[in-house]
């Protein structure tokens, strides 16, 4: 089988409910008293429930525009709607995990994921539970105790996963966040990621600038172009899953769309 | 075998900070016994620990300085700790704003700059002029010493607090009041820490100072009455008194963060 990459309009008539709407969107910073557009008319939906990769080369302006869908930046203009409510500030309903390490040293695992619940009115032992549970779906009990700086990457950005899943975000905003890692942890990583949407079926939205794991990962690939960054093309991925690097029809697909990229 | 091992390495290690005082005492002993130095200049270290004695134990009245220290040391710890504590007060809050925002940085930087480049004896006389000769003027040099190390270090502490934290809180919902209690502080205790040891220990400094105008109790005081009777034992004993309890301040200064704040037992 050889599947053609199919480039499909950015309003899917298919059937899941849109959750998140991007008009227009465009973002324009100033550098040393010029004006330099860094995104330029991005328009997408995202259906409730997608796992969505924007694809794209350092620079293409990626990680401005996630920063722009968590709250942290405001567009310069175009507007982002959250099941039909404009985007201005951060929240827990658009939780990111993002490629830095961010977990508060001072902080066990276990508090780290525990974080951001303090505000919540809730007693202490559902806390608890709730703490634990979260804990090992990431596979940390072991490790609950250790401080960030005792463990290694691969499990810190599972903690981050863990403290921004047990608020039950709506959306999980991820920016890179296995690219510094070793080859064999980000697979371990996808995995666990993949598993844990099928179980809470987010709607997710991952950057990469990793063709491959755009593939592995996602429903839909966003391809973003540089200078000013735009969005190219969205396309369709219809692999079957579980998705193997080492299958034929992903490394068509892989080929493909890398020969596309540098088009 | 190996826990044996262990343990008499562990002990050898709690007798480091213990090697240059018995080296130091050791010399001193023999400095003395050997008359290399005479005794109006530097006691043995006999007759120091007989004035330190009399000093503490003794019943008010019986000699010259004896049984002092409570009273002494009852009003220079209130002197530091006041004194402290309004450091504390001004200079964390303030420190901690002007590391965030920038432009109470610039509005403060000159000011800040130039009060702390005045040595704090020259306030001596103004301060005698302003508050008279007492409590007040003490504290107000401890106070005024102590503030700039505070201020400093808590600027530079929620300066180098990593942005991306607190993006992270407020992406977790954790607004502004909230993060600065729970992710700002927090992050910024190592240098807020060392901010708070510095300042304790130049307080103890500016005590002394503030105690050589006249006050008649307070350890700076016995060594002022102790120079003008030329007892120099006296001096001898309140200078190391002073350095023990400027060693325990500290302690239980660390101590104390380190038990109520989880980032100052972790990070540091």
């Amino acid at each position: 089988m050889k599947p053609e990459l199919t480039v499909i309009p950015t309003v899917d008539p298919g059937t899941g409910k849109i959750i998140l709407e991007i008009n227009n969107l465009r973002k324009v910073f100033r550098l040393n008293g010029a004006f330099l557009a860094v995104l330029d008319g991005i328009d997408f939906r995202v259906k409730n429930g997608e796992m969505i990769c924007i694809l794209g080369r350092s620079g293409c302006g990626k990680s401005t525009l996630l920063k722009m869908l968590a709250g942290f930046l405001a567009p310069s203009s175009g507007e982002i709607l959250l099941n039909g409510k404009p985007v201005t500030h951060p929240g827990t309903d658009r939780c990111v995990v993002f490629q830095e390490d961010t977990l508060f040293p001072w902080l066990t695992v276990q508090e780290n994921i525990a974080f951001g619940l303090k505000g919540r009115n809730k007693n202490k032992k559902s806390i608890r539970e709730e703490v634990d549970h979260f804990t090992s779906l990431v596979g940390l009990t072991e490790f609950k105790d250790y401080l960030p700086r005792e463990i290694s990457g691969g499990m810190k950005q599972r903690v981050a996963l863990a403290r921004v899943l047990i608020l039950r975000p709506q959306i999980l905003l991820m920016d890179e966040p296995f690219a510094a890692l070793d080859a064999q942890t980000r697979e371990e990583m996808q995995n666990l990621l993949l598993s844990l949407w099928e179980k809470f079926s987010h709607t997710i939205i991952f950057v990469t600038h990793d063709v491959n794991e755009a593939i592995t990962l996602s429903d839909r690939i966003l391809v973003m172009s540089k200078n000013p960054g735009r969005i190219r093309e969205d396309i369709n991925v219809d692999l079957s899953r579980p998705r193997k690097m080492e299958k034929q029809e992903f490394i068509f697909f892989s080929r493909k769309l890398y020969q596309h990229l540098c088009d | 075998m190996e826990k044996k091992h262990n343990s008499m390495y562990r002990s050898a290690v709690t007798l480091i900070p213990w090697i240059i005082p018995v080296i130091f005492m050791t010399t001193w002993i023999i400095i003395s016994e050997t008359g290399f130095i005479p005794a109006y200049l530097l006691p043995h270290p006999m007759e120091i620990g007989k004035a330190g004695y009399t000093y503490i134990f003794d019943h008010p009245g019986d000699a010259p300085f004896a049984g002092r220290f409570l009273n002494d040391a009852g009003a220079s710890l209130i002197r530091v700790g006041s004194g402290f504590a309004f450091a504390v007060i001004f200079g964390l809050p303030l420190g901690t704003i002007s590391g965030r925002l920038s432009l109470v940085r610039k509005l403060m930087s000159t000011t800040i700059n130039a009060l702390r480049a005045v040595p704090g004896i020259s306030w001596l006389p103004v301060a005698m002029i302003w508050f008279g000769i007492g409590i007040k003027t003490t504290v107000f040099l401890v106070a005024l010493a102590a503030f700039f190390p505070i201020y400093l270090n808590a600027v530079a502490g929620a300066r180098q607090v990593n942005p991306l934290l607190l993006q992270a809180g407020a992406m977790m919902g954790i607004k502004r009041l909230r993060g600065t209690f729970f992710i700002l502080l927090p992050g910024a205790m190592p240098h807020i820490m060392t901010g708070l040891r510095l300042g304790l220990g130049i307080s103890w400094a500016y005590l002394v100072l503030g105690e050589l105008t006249g006050v008649p109790n307070g350890l700076g005081a016995v060594i002022m009455d102790a120079r003008m009777l030329g007892r120099i034992d006296i001096i001898i004993v309140g200078i190391i008194i002073i350095a023990i309890m400027g060693r325990l301040s500290d302690y239980l200064l660390t101590t104390a963060l380190k038990c109520c704040f989880k980032s100052a037992g972790r990070m540091s």
